[in-house]
C-alpha cells in the first residue's frame, strides 16, 4: 500500500494473516478510493498521528459498518505501526487508522479499557514522511485540538 | 457541619469555563494568564465553570505551573465549580492557587437577583453512555484508584481517552450533545425559579429565555475558548458576553 501525502510518500505492508479482518476493511475503502482527499486530522507528537476520516473541511465521510477489534491477535502498538481507531466501543473501527509514532505498549490487548487498538499493517518505507507528519505544528480548531495548523492531506492511497 | 453562606456580588463578577487549558496548546494558556492579568483583576469575583483544564491527572503532576503562578498572585476571589475534564482537582492545586471549590450546582446572588451556576453536563441526560461514563468516573472509588496510579500510567489512561473522545462525540448527533429543556425546567424548578443560570459544557454559547408559571428565567451559556477567549460579566446589574 502507498500512501501518497502532501509531505511525501510512505508505505505500508497489510498483516493479512494476524488482522484479516482489518486489513480487508481496509484494504475496501482503499479500492474504492475513500482514502483519497481525506486528511491526518489529529496529530500528537510522540504519540500517534490519526486519519482517514474527515475530509479537507473537517466534515466526517460517511463510512460502512463497523468492524470486529482483532487487538487480541498478538500484534503490538510499536513505533511506525498502524492500527484501526475507534469509539469507547471496542467493535466500532470504521475507516480511520492512527499509525504509532512511539512504542504505546498502552494501548496493545487490552489496553486501558479491556480492549485494546488493533495493530494490522506496518510502515515499511519513507520513516522519515511520518515523522515529518509526527512534527507538524498543531492547534485548536472547530473545537477540537491537535489539528495540524497546515492540512496534511492524503492525496491517495494506492495498493502498489 | 458548616453553615452554607450564599455569595452574594454586588460589584462585578466574570465567569469562564471550558478554556480547556492543555500543554499542547500553549497560545491558549497564554491568553488565559492574559485574562487574568488584565481582565479578572479588575473585578471582585471570577467564577470558573469548569473544563479549566483539557485534562487534570492528579495535583501531585505539577502541571501549569504558570497558571497556578498567576491565579495565586490574582486579588480576585476564586470560586471553582470542576468539570468534566477536571473534576480530580484537589485540595493542594486549590490550596496553592487560593481557589474555593463550589458544589455543582451552586446558587449565588447576583445584585438582587439568584442565580444558578454549574458546568452544565448534568443538564445533558440524553447522552446516556456519558451519563454512565460520568457516575463511573465520579465515584470516590475511581478517582481514588486512578489518583493510586503513578504519573505516567494516568498520562497513558488519558491519552488513551484522547483517540476516543472525538470519534465519540462525532457519532453523536447534535441534539444527544446539547442539554435536555426538561432537565433545566426541573433544575429551575427545584431550586424555586432563580432568573439566571448560567454554565458551560455544551460549548453553545447563547442566551436562551424561558417564562416559567409566570416565572421568567434566562439561561447563560458561556463558549469555550479553542477558538477565541471569552467570558461573562456582571456588571451594573446586567450579564453581558465579551470576546478577547
Amino acid at each position: 500500500m502507498k500512501i501518497k501525502t502532501n509531505l511525501g510518500s510512505f508505505s505500508l505492508e497489510l498483516n493479512e494473516g494476524k488482522a484479516p479482518i482489518s486489513s480487508k476493511n481496509f484494504k475496501d475503502y482503499v479500492e474504492k478510493g475513500f482514502y483519497n482527499k481525506t486528511i491526518f486530522h489529529r496529530v500528537i507528537d510522540g504519540f500517534m498521528i490519526q486519519g482517514g476520516g474527515f475530509e479537507l473541511d473537517m466534515a466526517q465521510k460517511e463510512t460502512h459498518s463497523p468492524i470486529k477489534n482483532e487487538a487480541s491477535n498478538g500484534l503490538k502498538n510499536e513505533k511506525y505501526t498502524v492500527a484501526m481507531a475507534r469509539t469507547s466501543d471496542p467493535d466500532s473501527a470504521t475507516s480511520q487508522f492512527f499509525i504509532n509514532t512511539s512504542d504505546n505498549s498502552f494501548l496493545d490487548y487490552p489496553g486501558q479499557d479491556g480492549a485494546g487498538y488493533c495493530v494490522f499493517a506496518k510502515v515499511t518505507e519513507g520513516f522519515d514522511i511520518v515523522d515529518k507528519i509526527n512534527s507538524v505544528q498543531t492547534e485548536s480548531s472547530n473545537g477540537h485540538q491537535d489539528v495540524p495548523v497546515e492540512t496534511v492531506i492524503i492525496e491517495e492511497i494506492s495498493t502498489d | 457541619m458548616r453553615k452554607y453562606q450564599l455569595i452574594k456580588v454586588d460589584t462585578s463578577a466574570l465567569f469562564v469555563s471550558d478554556t480547556h487549558l492543555s500543554e499542547d496548546s500553549p497560545s491558549i494558556i497564554n491568553k488565559f494568564n492574559n485574562f487574568l492579568e488584565n481582565h479578572a483583576s479588575r473585578h471582585d469575583f471570577l467564577f470558573i465553570l469548569g473544563d479549566l483544564f483539557e485534562y487534570w491527572i492528579g495535583d501531585d503532576a505539577n502541571q501549569f505551573n504558570s497558571v497556578v503562578t498567576t491565579l495565586r498572585k490574582l486579588k480576585t476571589k476564586i470560586y471553582f465549580i470542576p468539570g468534566n475534564r477536571d473534576f480530580l482537582i484537589g485540595p493542594d492545586f486549590l490550596d496553592k492557587t487560593n481557589i474555593t471549590l463550589l458544589k455543582d450546582p451552586t446558587l449565588i446572588q447576583l445584585g438582587n437577583k439568584k442565580t444558578v451556576i454549574l458546568h452544565g453536563d448534568t443538564l445533558c441526560i440524553d447522552d446516556k453512555e456519558y451519563q454512565e461514563f460520568r457516575k463511573k468516573v465520579r465515584s470516590d472509588k475511581w478517582g481514588k484508584k486512578f489518583l493510586n496510579q503513578g504519573i505516567d500510567k494516568r498520562l497513558e489512561i488519558c491519552k488513551d481517552l484522547r483517540i476516543k473522545s472525538y470519534e465519540a462525540q462525532k457519532s453523536k448527533s447534535d441534539s444527544l450533545m446539547d442539554v435536555n429543556e426538561n432537565e433545566v425546567k426541573k433544575l429551575f424548578k427545584d431550586l424555586s425559579f432563580p432568573p439566571i443560570m448560567i454554565h458551560g459544557h455544551t460549548h453553545r454559547p447563547k442566551r436562551h429565555q424561558y417564562l416559567f408559571n409566570n416565572h421568567a428565567c434566562e439561561r447563560w451559556v458561556l463558549n469555550d475558548w479553542y477558538d477565541s477567549g471569552s467570558y461573562l460579566i456582571w456588571k451594573d446589574d446586567q450579564l453581558n458576553p465579551k470576546i478577547l
